[in-house]
């Protein structure tokens, strides 16, 4: 059981990472977009795409704390103790994230729109680093704040959410019919995933070096089902979205970013802390593990069709403002 | 006594601090106001009433803005445990941490609820919207009663066995209904249903010494009124039993709260006052036997004081004042609420109208502000009252802090006041253009209430 509440949370990293990540993407590109026309009107895009969705990402986060604290308290006081700064840096992003991309509907005047539209811009690339920082710190074993690791994880995070963005928000410019950012996020996307494939590569030879445990269990061990489909899933989204086949590309693209963590998390298993804490060691008392599945357990039947009823209703236009 | 304690212990406890008590004036009206909302959308169905659903969509939209300001404060408090206290969630997490699981329950229906009721306006059939929305209210209550449930547990901990230093077995029950939840629950569940009534008329009471008299302005200021006004006086009787359980539960909290120094019995009850170190108490009005008499319904019941808790186990002088003054005026402002509230229901039983004087509305314009303060008044008094522990009896907070250098905790806080303060202004900006908006509107320019709101409905197609 204790592995079952683990494979929990790595559920809630993945979706955080994945769901959270097109949004924080979003941003990523929203910075890049500058002031040209063209730059207004993908700006415009985003925020169009993105309004509805990204509160509902942060009960991923909150849900994943939830489980490390009480699943696994060790890991939290050991985790939290070494790496508070990255965590607060993350958090920064956040709010400012949260404030500014409420202020830029507000913001009246172009100046102020300005400044909004950057510290929106570039706290959504403070939260995917540090949060992933964090993770690379926890990797290495070490716990260490700045190290290879946690610039190489913060920098794949990076390249994964700008992918992840562009390739959402491709989809969105055709279902919003801007035809015209089509083209703009497809070289985007394609550019992301390159970035992806090299920043990836890059952390491959991080990992080697820092932990070489842990690098031969993502190439030769239980990591490898996952390392395999994310080099696979990602040059083959890239090449869909290239291509202008636009069926399978976003499904492609949470596949390959979710291969990622699950790899990472699968190579350390079963440790919490390569080296130093296992599943085992840190677990909570069995009664904690079973309230913990249960909750789990509600909130699949919950949310599932809780979710399901939302994306109905939004597929079928029913939270659409009617055409003015 | 100050010896050998982390440095980061002092502004940990005040980042801490203000941190919730931001996140505690968002939890009444993210808690009780989609259910006033649904009251008046169901008044605006069963009477067919167009200006009722208008104020129903209006609430909806403050609704949403704010619990997505809630859902920012309340991450970051869940980080803070583990950045400020992680050597608490390190060794009771497994026991402590129970509650927040359910509260991340609640938290996603919340989430997925209020973006479909906020969108489902005029474009889902208007009884699917109503059901729909009645999802929100039991959501609100479980995600508080599960926080409550964590903070009970610090208040009265159990259903955990210790050793080494490390929890070995948790008995989720009891862990999870601690027993000062009894209390907590319902008094807190009180507070939020009639803050957010009192918050959401005093805006309409506004309205009305403005001039403003019509069916709109007596609507949305009569109903969550009501609300507040019959919870009001039952909230003294709750707040009566809680105070009256830690007698038993928390004495040294108790004492703090009625400045008792020596046990005794014949026990006056100080209002108002502080005490010094050595125990004398000035200033204050002091009701002899009172106290005893509330306590034990006797003037000879005994109540324990200060002083027969070692010094290192009570609060010190300053957080007995601070408990002390908060829970008086705490205290006042409810006597205060209720009576203003038997003054509205007794208008409206005898008149079968409103009230009509001027000060009855200055009043309740005040009563929206004096209900967030009563709030964090009682927050205040369960909070600095445990002190100096943070698992009462079990764990100081020195205990639990945080081993980082006090420059970096300085420096974080000092950056979350800089961003609270800006959220706040964010938020108070769009309120105030959403309502200078919806005022036009009233005077007859067209368009939906949640146009141009950030997590409002997207149009169709870009625009330009």
């Amino acid at each position: 059981m204790p592995e079952l509440i683990a494979f929990v949370l790595l559920l809630g990293i993945t979706a955080y990472s994945t769901a959270g990540g097109v949004d924080f993407g979003a941003g990523i590109w929203d910075l890049l977009a500058g002031q040209s026309p063209r730059g207004k009107k993908a700006r415009e895009l985003i925020d169009h795409a993105m309004a509805p969705v990204w509160e509902m990402n942060n009960v991923w986060l909150v849900l994943s704390i939830v489980v490390v604290w009480t699943g696994f308290p060790l890991l939290f006081q050991t985790v939290f103790s070494a790496l508070y700064a990255i965590y607060a840096l993350a958090l920064l992003g956040l709010i400012l994230r949260g404030a500014f991309f409420a202020f830029r509907h507000v913001a009246g005047e172009p100046r102020t729109h300005r400044i909004a539209d950057l510290v929106f811009g570039v706290s959504s690339v403070l939260t995917p680093f540090f949060f992933a920082a964090s993770l690379g710190a926890i990797a290495a074993g070490d716990l260490r704040v700045f190290s290879p690791m946690t610039v190489a994880f913060g920098l794949v995070s990076l390249a994964a959410t700008a992918f992840s963005g562009a390739s959402f928000l491709v989809a969105d410019a055709r279902r919003y019919g801007a035809t015209e950012l089509v083209g703009y996020f497809q070289r985007r996307a394609v550019v992301a995933a390159v970035a992806l494939i090299v920043v990836g590569t890059l952390a491959l030879a991080a990992i080697a070096s820092e932990n070489p445990g842990l690098f031969k269990a993502m190439l030769a061990g239980k990591g490898l089902p996952f390392a395999l489909a994310t080099m696979v899933l990602t040059p083959v989204a890239a090449f869909l979205i290239w291509r202008g086949t636009f069926r399978w590309h976003r499904v492609l693209t949470v596949g390959a970013v979710g291969s990622m963590v699950f790899a990472w998390a699968f190579a350390q298993s079963p440790y919490l802390i390569p080296g130093r804490l296992t599943i085992d060691q840190a677990i909570a008392p069995t009664p904690t593990q079973v309230l913990l599945l249960v909750v789990t357990v509600v909130l699949v039947l919950v949310i599932v069709p809780a979710i399901g009823l939302l994306v109905y209703l939004d597929q079928r236009g029913a939270l659409e403002s009617p055409q003015s | 006594m100050i010896d050998a304690v982390e440095p980061a212990l002092l502004p940990s406890r005040i980042q801490m601090a203000f941190t919730l008590a931001t996140h505690v004036l968002l939890v009444p009206m993210g808690v009780a106001m989609p259910f006033l909302t649904l009251l008046m959308e169901g008044i605006g169905l069963y009477r067919k009433d167009p200006v009722a659903l208008k104020i129903a969509r209006r609430w909806s939209v403050v609704m949403a803005v704010q619990f997505a300001v809630g859902a920012v404060t309340g991450t970051i408090l869940s980080f803070e445990f583990g950045i400020l206290w992680p050597r608490m969630l390190g060794r009771f997490g497994a026991a402590f941490g129970l509650g927040f699981a359910i509260e991340g329950l609640a938290f996603f229906l919340e989430a997925i609820f209020i973006g479909v009721y906020l969108y489902g306006w005029n474009r889902l059939p208007a009884r699917v919207h109503f059901l729909l929305g009645l999802v929100l209210p039991p959501a609100g209550v479980l995600g508080a009663a599960s926080v409550l449930s964590a903070n009970a547990w610090m208040n009265t901990p159990g259903g955990y066995s210790l050793q080494d230093g490390r929890v070995t077995n948790v008995d989720v029950m009891s862990a999870l209904f601690p027993r000062a939840l009894g209390y907590e629950f319902w008094h807190f569940l009180l507070a939020l249903y009639l803050t957010a009534g009192f918050v959401v008329a005093s805006v309409y009471a506004v309205a009305w010494l403005r001039g403003r008299r019509d069916h709109y302005q007596r609507l949305a200021f009569a109903v969550p009124f009501t609300v507040a006004a019959v919870l009001t006086p039952a909230q003294l009787v709750i707040g009566d039993l809680s105070a009256r359980a830690l007698v038993e539960d928390q004495p040294a909290k108790f004492a703090a709260m009625e400045v008792t120094w020596q046990t005794r019995d014949h026990n006056p009850e100080v209002i108002g006052g502080v005490i010094d170190d050595s125990g004398n108490v000035h200033l204050g009005i002091s009701i002899p036997a009172l106290d005893s008499i509330l306590v034990g319904y006797t003037p000879n019941q005994v109540v324990r004081g200060l002083s027969t808790f070692a010094a290192d186990s009570r609060p010190n002088t300053f957080e007995v004042n601070l408990t002390h003054l908060a829970f008086d005026v705490m205290v006042g402002l409810g006597i205060v609420g209720a009576a203003l509230s038997a003054w509205y229901l007794w208008v409206v039983w005898r008149r079968r109208r409103l009230p009509e004087q001027r000060w009855f509305y200055r009043l309740a314009a005040l009563a929206g502000a004096g209900s967030y303060l009563t709030v964090e008044l009682g927050w205040i008094t369960t909070e600095v009252g445990r002190q100096p522990w943070i698992v009462y009896n079990v764990m100081r907070v020195s205990d639990a802090v945080t081993t980082a250098p006090a420059a970096f905790i300085w420096s974080m806080l000092t950056v979350l006041v800089v961003t609270y303060a800006l959220i706040a202004f964010f938020f108070v900006t769009l309120l105030l253009r959403l309502s200078a908006r919806w005022r036009r509107e009233d005077l007859g320019e067209p368009g939906a209430p949640e146009v141009g709101v950030p997590y409002g409905p997207r149009p169709r197609t870009l625009e330009g």
